[in-house]
Order: C-alpha cells, then sequence, then structure tokens
C-alpha cells in the first residue's frame, strides 16, 4: 500500500518529455494536486521517521505538489489544532526536523507547481507562523514566509493576504529592515478574477506557462495563494510598511508607500480613517524628505481630502512651522503646544524627528548661501555650541546629507570651518559620470518593467466581464450601421449635459 | 538754534516715534523755485508734504502752505496745516487758527453748495442734458476745491449720462482721475485712465491726451509699486507733455506732475527695472524722453554711469539725491525701494563678468546704506531671495560664482523627473487596480477602522490592537 502511494507521489515528474504542451502539463498538474487532495491522510503518516519516509523519499525542488500535501498533515498532526503551546511537539517548533522540512520546502519548492497548490502553501505559511507565535519567538516565522513569497514570485507584487501576515510579524517585532525585501517591491498587482478558459486552456495562459510575466497571472482570487482580502487590507499592509520604513529612517520610501494609501478612490464622503492615519504620517514624512509640505499626488480624490485634511490642521500647521527656516523656535513652541495630540496620533516620535531633522534642511539652506562658513557663527545663530553642531555636521557628513567637510583653520577666530562644494561632481558626495549613467539606467530599467506591469493589468483588465460587456454594446451600435453613429455621439452629449445641470 | 528747536519740536519727535520719514539734512531744491512749478491742490499738497517732512524748511513751507491754504475753501486742510504748525512752531503768528475766517468760509462754503444743488435741481426739472452736466461738473469743482475729494469724484462720475460727445466724456474722464488722485486710490485712477485712453476720441483730441495719460499712468503704475510699468509708460511719454494745453481744465504739468517729475520718476523707474542693454536702447537712445532727461541732467548722468558699469559712480550721484526724493509727495513712500532694486541690480550686474570677488572690494564699490550691518548680510539676503546667483566664502571673504556643470545637471534632472513620473505612474495603477477590485471607500464610513485609529507608530514601535487580530484562519 505504502509503495503504491508513493509510486502514485512520484508519478508526476515536472520534467517529464511527455509533457508536450504546457497545456498538458496543465491538465496533468490539476489532475494530479486533485488525486493527492483526496488521498486518505492516514497514507501520509506510514514510515515517518524511517527511510521509508514520503518527506525523504520526494524532493521538494522536484516533487513539489507531491511534497506539500504529506509535510502539512504532518504539522497538523505534530501540531495539533493549535489550541495552546502545549500541542506544539518538538519536531516542529524552531530547529526541530519538521520544521527544518518547511522551510527547507519553502526555500527551495519549485514555482511552477506551487502555482498549482495556492491554498496549500498559503496553509503552509500560515502554520509556520502560528508555530514561531506559539513558541514565543514570531521573529522566527519572518525568514521562511520571506522565502516563500519570493520562491512563489520573484516581484511579490501580487498582493495575497500573506504579505499583510508577514508585515505584521515584522512590525510586531520591530524587524524592520527584515521587511525590506518584500516591501521594496511594488504591489503592482491585486488578486483579481481571471475567466477559466483563460486559466486552463489557452496553451499561453495557464499557469504553468512561461510566457506569464507577471504574477498577476497566476496568482489570482481562484489560485488559493490569498485569502479574500479587502481595502482595509491593502491600507493597513502599505501603513504597516510605512512604519517600517521609518523604523528605519528611510523617509522617501516611506512617504512613497503612505502615498498608496491616499490615492484609494473614494466614492462619496470623506475616505476611511486609515486614510487619515496615511495622510498625518504622510505630511510629517514629506517635510523630512524635502523640507517642506508638498501638494497631494495628483490622483487623489480632492473632495475626501477636504475632510481629511480639516481633520488635521495641526499636522499642517507643523509642517508650516518647520519650512520655515528663519524661525526655528517656532517648530519647538509647536510640537510642544501640540505634544498631547501626537501622542495620542501615535506620532510624537515622527514629530521628534521632525525637530531633529530641521538642522539638516538649515545647513542645507546655508549651502546654497555660502561656499564656507565658520561652525561658530552657524552655532551663534542656532543658539547652540560649537562642539555639539561640530559632532551634528560630522554625523550630517558621514551620512551623505550634505556634501562638505570641516576643516580646521589655522587661524583663531575663525576656528573649525564647514566648506560646501556648490559643484555637485566635487566633495565627499560627487558622482562621477559614469555613476549617473548607471543611475540612469537602471532608472530606465525600472520603467520598463512598470510598462511591462502595465501591460499586463490592462490585459487584465481586458479580461474582464465589464470589458466585455462594454465591447459589445460597442460592437452593436457599429453593426447598427448609420444610427451607430447617432448612437456614438449621444454617449459624448449626455455626460456634458449632466455637468450643466449641476 | 532755531533750527535745532524745530528738529526737536513735538511734531518730529511724533513722526520719529512712529517710524515715519524725516529727512535730516536739507535738500539741493530751492522751495520758492521747486513750488513755483505747481499749482492748484497739488502746490498745497507739496508744500505740506515737505513741511512735515524736512525740519529744515518746516518754517517756510508751512508758512507759504498756510497762507496759500487762507486763499482757498479748504478748511479741513487748513485746519490740519495749522495744527501741525503750531508742533512745529507754537510762536509763529500764522500758527493760531483764524476762528473768524473759518466760520466765515464754513458760512459761504454751506451757501455756494446749497446753491449749486439748487442750481443742479432747476437744470434737472428742465431736462437740458448740457445743463446738467454742467451743474454736475460745477458741484464737481466745489467739492473739489473744498478738499471733498469722494464727493468730487461722485459729482464727476454723475456726469456720464449727461455726456452728449466722447470729449465730453473724456473730459469727464480726466477731472474723475484728478480726485482719485488726490484721493491717492491708485487702482481708481489706473482704471480710469484705461477708460480714457480706450474713449472714441479721435486725431487731434486724442494727441493731445495721450501725454497725459501716458504720464499719469507712470504716475500710477509707480505708487502701485510695478516699477517696470511705470518705467514703460514714463520713457514712452511725447514730450509735446511739457507744453500740451490744459485738458478738461487742468493744466497737468502743474497740477499733477511737471516735466522734471516724469524725468525723475521715469529714470528711476527704468534704472530700479531694467539691465544695461534696455537702458541703453529704450532710454538713452530714446529721442522723447530725452527732452524730460535734459531737465534732470543727473538722472541722465546716473543712467549713463550705470550703463558705463559705474556702478558706486552711479549710487553715488543717487545717493546724493536721496533727501530731495524723499521730499517729494509721490516717491517718497518708494524711494528706498526704488534704490534698493537699483543697488541690487548694481550689485547683480557687477557681479556678473566675475567669478570671485573679495568681499571687502564689494564693500568698497557699494558702501553700505545703513539698510543692512554688513555687506555680507545684504549679500546673503540677496542669494537667499534668488537675486544673485553665488556664493559667500566667509573664511576668504569671498564671494564666488557657483560652477555649472550643465551635463550633470541633466542628468540629475532627468532622474528626478523619471523618478516623480514613475511614482506616478506606480499611484495610477494601483488606483486602477483597487478600482478594478473593487476597492473604493463606501458612501457610509465604516465603523470597522476604528480598531486602526489607535494605531502604532514606526520609531516607537507600538502596534496595539494587532495581536488580537490574528487568529487561526
Amino acid at each position: 500500500m505504502s509503495g503504491e502511494v508513493i509510486s502514485l507521489l512520484l508519478s508526476f515528474q515536472p520534467d517529464s518529455p511527455e509533457f508536450k504542451s504546457k497545456r498538458e502539463y496543465d491538465i496533468q498538474a490539476r489532475r494530479f494536486a486533485h488525486d493527492i487532495a483526496n488521498l486518505s491522510p492516514q497514507h501520509f503518516a506510514r514510515g515517518a521517521d524511517t527511510s521509508q519516509d514520503i518527506l525523504e523519499i520526494c524532493n521538494p525542488a522536484v516533487n513539489t505538489i507531491a511534497y506539500i500535501f504529506p509535510l502539512q498533515y504532518r504539522i497538523a498532526a505534530a501540531g495539533g489544532t493549535f489550541q495552546s503551546p502545549k500541542h506544539v511537539s518538538d519536531q516542529l517548533k524552531p530547529g526541530g526536523a519538521l520544521w527544518n522540512k518547511a522551510v527547507n520546502f519553502l526555500e527551495n519548492a519549485d514555482p511552477i507547481q506551487l502555482r498549482y497548490v495556492g491554498a496549500e502553501w498559503r496553509k503552509l505559511c500560515t502554520y509556520i507562523e502560528q508555530v514561531a507565535r506559539f513558541t514565543g519567538t514570531p521573529a522566527l516565522a519572518i525568514s521562511p514566509i520571506r522565502s516563500g513569497m519570493l520562491r512563489l514570485d520573484p516581484t511579490s507584487g501580487t498582493f495575497t493576504s500573506v504579505h499583510l501576515q508577514f508585515i505584521r510579524i515584522c512590525v510586531e517585532t520591530r524587524s524592520y529592515a527584515a521587511a525590506n525585501p518584500i516591501l521594496d517591491n511594488y504591489i503592482h498587482s491585486l488578486p483579481g478574477s481571471i475567466p477559466q478558459v483563460v486559466r486552463e486552456s489557452l496553451e499561453f495562459s495557464v499557469p504553468a506557462s512561461d510566457k506569464l510575466t507577471n504574477s498577476g497571472e497566476f496568482i489570482h482570487a481562484k489560485s488559493g495563494h490569498s485569502d479574500k482580502i479587502s481595502l482595509p487590507d491593502l491600507q493597513e499592509y502599505y501603513l504597516l510598511g510605512s512604519h517600517a520604513y521609518i523604523g528605519q529612517r528611510q523617509w522617501a520610501k516611506a512617504m512613497r508607500l503612505l502615498e498608496h494609501i491616499l490615492v484609494t478612490p473614494v466614492v462619496t464622503g470623506v475616505g476611511n480613517g486609515l486614510m487619515l492615519e496615511a495622510y498625518k504620517k504622510w505630511v510629517l514624512v514629506t517635510c523630512l524628505v524635502h523640507g517642506t509640505a508638498k501638494p497631494l499626488p495628483r490622483t487623489t480624490n480632492t473632495s475626501a481630502f477636504k475632510g481629511i485634511k480639516a481633520a488635521s490642521k495641526a499636522y499642517d500647521a507643523l509642517a508650516d512651522a518647520f519650512a520655515d527656516l528663519s524661525n526655528l523656535p517656532k517648530l519647538r513652541a509647536q510640537i510642544n503646544a501640540g505634544r498631547d495630540t501626537w501622542a495620542e496620533d501615535g506620532n510624537l516620535g515622527l514629530v521628534n524627528q521632525l525637530a531633529e531633522n530641521q538642522y539638516r534642511f538649515y545647513v542645507a539652506r546655508l549651502s546654497r548661501t555660502f561656499s564656507a562658513i565658520p561652525v561658530s557663527k552657524i552655532a551663534a545663530a542656532l543658539d547652540g555650541t560649537v562642539q555639539n553642531l561640530t559632532t551634528y555636521l560630522e554625523g550630517l557628513i558621514a551620512n551623505g546629507d550634505l556634501n562638505a567637510s570641516l576643516e580646521q583653520t589655522n587661524r583663531p577666530e575663525l576656528g573649525v570651518v564647514l566648506r560646501f562644494y556648490p559643484d555637485p561632481t566635487k566633495g565627499p558626495l560627487a558622482k562621477t559620470e559614469k555613476q549617473q549613467l548607471q543611475a540612469l539606467l537602471a532608472q530606465t530599467e525600472r520603467t520598463n518593467l512598470l510598462a511591462e506591469q502595465v501591460k499586463s493589468a490592462d490585459y487584465r483588465l481586458s479580461l474582464t466581464k465589464e470589458y466585455i460587456e462594454h465591447i459589445k454594446r460597442v460592437n452593436k451600435k457599429a453593426t447598427q450601421g448609420g444610427g451607430g453613429g447617432d448612437a456614438m455621439d449621444m454617449q459624448f452629449e449626455e455626460p456634458l449635459e449632466e455637468d450643466l445641470m449641476q | 538754534m532755531a533750527a535745532n528747536s524745530i528738529d526737536q519740536s513735538p511734531f518730529f519727535q511724533g513722526k520719529r516715534s512712529r517710524a515715519e520719514i524725516v529727512v535730516k539734512d536739507p535738500p539741493k531744491f530751492d522751495l520758492e523755485s521747486y513750488v513755483s512749478n505747481y499749482d492748484g491742490r497739488t502746490r498745497i499738497h507739496r508744500l505740506h508734504h515737505i513741511g512735515s517732512c524736512s525740519p529744515f524748511l518746516a518754517l517756510e513751507a508751512y508758512r507759504t502752505a498756510i497762507t496759500e491754504a487762507k486763499k482757498g475753501k479748504n478748511i479741513k486742510l487748513y485746519l490740519s496745516l495749522v495744527e501741525d504748525f503750531a508742533k512745529i512752531s507754537p510762536s509763529d503768528p500764522l500758527a493760531v487758527t483764524d476762528s473768524a475766517w473759518v466760520d466765515k468760509k464754513k458760512r459761504d462754503v454751506k451757501e455756494e453748495q446749497d446753491k449749486l444743488e439748487h442750481e443742479l435741481k432747476a437744470y434737472k426739472n428742465n431736462l437740458i442734458k448740457e445743463s446738467i452736466r454742467m451743474g454736475h461738473e460745477d458741484l464737481g469743482h466745489f467739492f473739489y476745491a473744498t478738499g471733498n475729494f469722494a464727493d468730487a469724484q461722485k459729482a464727476y462720475m454723475r456726469m456720464r449720462e449727461h455726456c452728449t460727445s466722447s470729449k465730453h466724456i473724456a473730459d469727464m474722464g480726466l477731472r474723475v482721475t484728478l480726485a482719485t488722485i488726490a484721493q491717492q486710490s491708485w487702482l481708481q485712477v489706473h482704471s480710469g485712465l484705461v477708460k480714457i485712453d480706450a474713449s472714441q476720441l479721435k486725431g487731434e483730441d486724442k494727441a493731445k491726451l495721450e501725454p497725459i495719460v501716458s504720464a499719469v499712468t507712470g504716475l500710477a503704475h509707480m505708487a502701485l509699486g510695478s516699477f517696470r510699468d511705470a518705467a514703460t509708460s514714463f520713457i514712452h511719454t511725447s514730450p509735446a507733455y511739457l507744453n500740451v494745453e490744459p485738458a478738461a481744465g487742468i493744466a497737468w504739468q502743474r497740477e499733477a506732475l511737471s516735466g522734471n517729475d516724469v524725468a525723475v520718476y521715469g529714470g528711476l523707474c527704468a534704472l530700479a527695472s531694467m539691465d544695461r542693454v534696455e537702458l541703453q536702447q529704450m532710454v538713452l537712445s530714446n529721442t522723447d524722453f530725452r527732452n524730460f532727461l535734459e531737465l534732470e541732467p543727473h538722472i541722465r548722468r546716473a543712467i549713463t554711469l550705470f550703463c558705463n558699469s559705474k556702478y558706486s559712480a552711479c549710487l553715488e550721484v543717487l545717493e546724493s539725491y536721496r533727501n530731495d526724493y524723499l521730499l517729494d509727495v509721490y516717491l517718497s513712500s518708494r524711494v528706498s525701494e526704488i534704490y534698493n532694486n537699483i543697488r541690487t541690480k548694481s550689485i547683480v550686474q557687477y557681479f556678473i563678468p566675475f567669478s570671485c570677488v573679495t568681499l571687502d572690494e564689494m564693500a568698497d564699490k557699494f558702501q553700505p546704506t545703513g539698510d543692512y550691518a554688513s555687506i555680507e548680510t545684504e549679500l546673503e539676503d540677496m542669494i537667499n531671495a534668488g537675486v544673485l546667483d553665488a556664493r559667500i566664502d566667509l573664511v576668504d571673504r569671498l564671494l564666488i560664482c557657483p560652477s555649472t556643470d550643465p551635463r550633470f545637471e541633466v542628468h540629475s534632472n532627468a532622474l528626478e523627473m523619471a523618478e516623480s513620473y514613475d511614482q506616478t505612474l506606480r499611484l495610477r495603477l494601483s488606483r486602477i487596480n483597487m478600482l478594478s477590485a473593487g476597492f473604493a471607500v463606501p458612501a457610509e464610513k465604516g465603523s470597522k477602522m476604528d480598531a486602526f485609529m489607535g494605531g502604532g507608530m514606526g520609531d516607537g514601535g507600538v502596534l496595539r490592537n494587532l495581536g488580537s487580530k490574528l487568529g487561526l484562519s
């Protein structure tokens, strides 16, 4: 019996020459996954901890589909129902044999086969997370889940519920840097619905096809990789992601992530609480990036933001005070005046960053006026000591925030001198032409990638019912002959009239 | 001794404490000959301004002004002149209010007003347009003479519907303009002039009005602070202005601004707003304006010096006339602004050919005016305002022209732009994705969100309420 199971499990070989087309592969893979799912779980338990163990015989990188079912069964058995930590057996605890197998699977599974066992894959990620939580070390789940996500989809750009689980653990355990490999990737797709005919019977669009350039085409509503997601889930992901960046002081990245929340479509009314939260943080972070407040991204819903802005006036005032470099005490006063507000919103740390960073912009402004200035002069303007300021400036220069250097002069009345480099090709931050070129090339690549993602999104939109119905209507009108023209005209006129009515 | 006591009089003390203009040094001009250029309201107005600004000329100016005022019907003006003068020189016989004259004038004025209003009523009953128009005009003249400029303006405006020819309309417009100048409401002056300019006068009539309109337009622009427009208007004023016939019964070059004023105002505004090439082509080589400049040779000299890049000499010339201009009724509030503009421009122009100048050299070339503590602060402000493209080296005391690398700049700009477009596109795609997934904040506020409102923050890293949301799925 055991032998039969094993031969069944090994019957699907992805490299088998039998698969002349991706379509055939697809049919086989689906049938195979279905068959295994229907096997009685007892089969998987046989031979455990012996050389005949299914998990020893199958190779996760080759027999991915065959491997994931028994693996899951074992974890469930070892961890019981996750009622309490006591139920987790040693084998499953981080470092145990079963844990290692699961981690190994997530890291090495065959990405193509993973596309056919989405639900199981997601369950595996959840198991890992739960085990880590029950053993009191949630941070240990970060690395395996991250590997799993990148293994399935190297761009990690299709949003899944696993993304949200992942970022929650990262922020909870303050492992901000660990989140970067996922956060740095732009969410270019949301799992949508893809018609069955496209999913299952077209040579170039079955999940197994290597022509799929976009993960949104194999991670969709029916693929099981993601639980059902909603708007707050997505917004929460962005917000928590921005927390992670803020925790690493990567203001620009945090700002860009927050902007994704600001562009949320709003039917009517004022948007939701997450947008308010995001806006407040966005105002602060924008200041830290640009030194002043910036207009909202163009894609935002302006009427919704009237309400949001009205509710966050304190933040806008703070941004004004921040930008006012000729009146530095104003910001301090504003911060103290609103201390309760910031604390209540959980933004106190970020607000304190404003106070710290304002000097950075002050010095940056000096660099546009002076080419060299004694530190004592700046210190006098800022009411600080030369000693402190020198240390601060050294920090700025070391961080690459300032293209300048500190020099000790032999004239005692000048003391230490801050020398700026107005020419961007000179000084410690100088960029060579070659570096510039590389930056440009990298940007070109990013843009091209983005263009691909847009194309893919466009393609998926063209598969939706709404679009097809629209096309039908258009075609119908076109075939009605002379009358068609009139009907088309009507379409253009109607909205115009509505505008006039308003 | 006498001059000193005037300087220390309560009147000037008060002005100083309010930080208003007080000109300490004697001006270059002779009061009598200066005032003899003007007639009518502006004469007393100018005397009043000079008297109230210059302790040196106060006695003479107030005496003349009070004597003149007594000849007219403007009781308010007389009273305010006497009030001021009493604070300057209480012992002077003219500093005592002549109440007999005031009472008599009050009665006269009342009578005249009643008479004129009565007449106007009669005209209105007769329904003769021309008479009604003249009735309004007389009333306007009367109000103007009594110093009630707002009512004068209203009376003149009422002439509009009874005007029968375009000449009438133009005359009315000029009258209104004079009344608005007296009120110093320059926006109205400007809009009135635009209307006159657009009137349907033809041929000779039009040619007669043009110099007046352009000179007064210049004045309005200057008073509003748009020096470039003012300069353009002034320098295009035809020399015919100098001896143009009175229009609408007003000799403009005597009752508003003289040819000398056009030269000074025009020259200064041009200096404050034009670069060297423009000054050469549009001002010095301008045959029309040359006639004016001949009246004020030092302005011409200043412009020539500026064109020849002798900025410090130019500023010196102007500086020596600063007091005169502070005593000019229209220029006084704009002098420092105009001078600062010229100074700033000189510094910018001076620095263009250099890559590096020592600060001491700059301070030497451009003597500090007292507005700034040192040349560094002045330069610093100019750089911060974006007027001067340079960097200050406080260590070696140099003003340095920043070297530019256009190639590098283009690359940097391209990168920056690409990044911002990138992000814009990403946001758009995000939004489209959300729309296509049916994600939009519904019309009613979701109560679900409240759980997150207490959310955490990055630096503190405190994330409340999240653990409880993680359960078995």
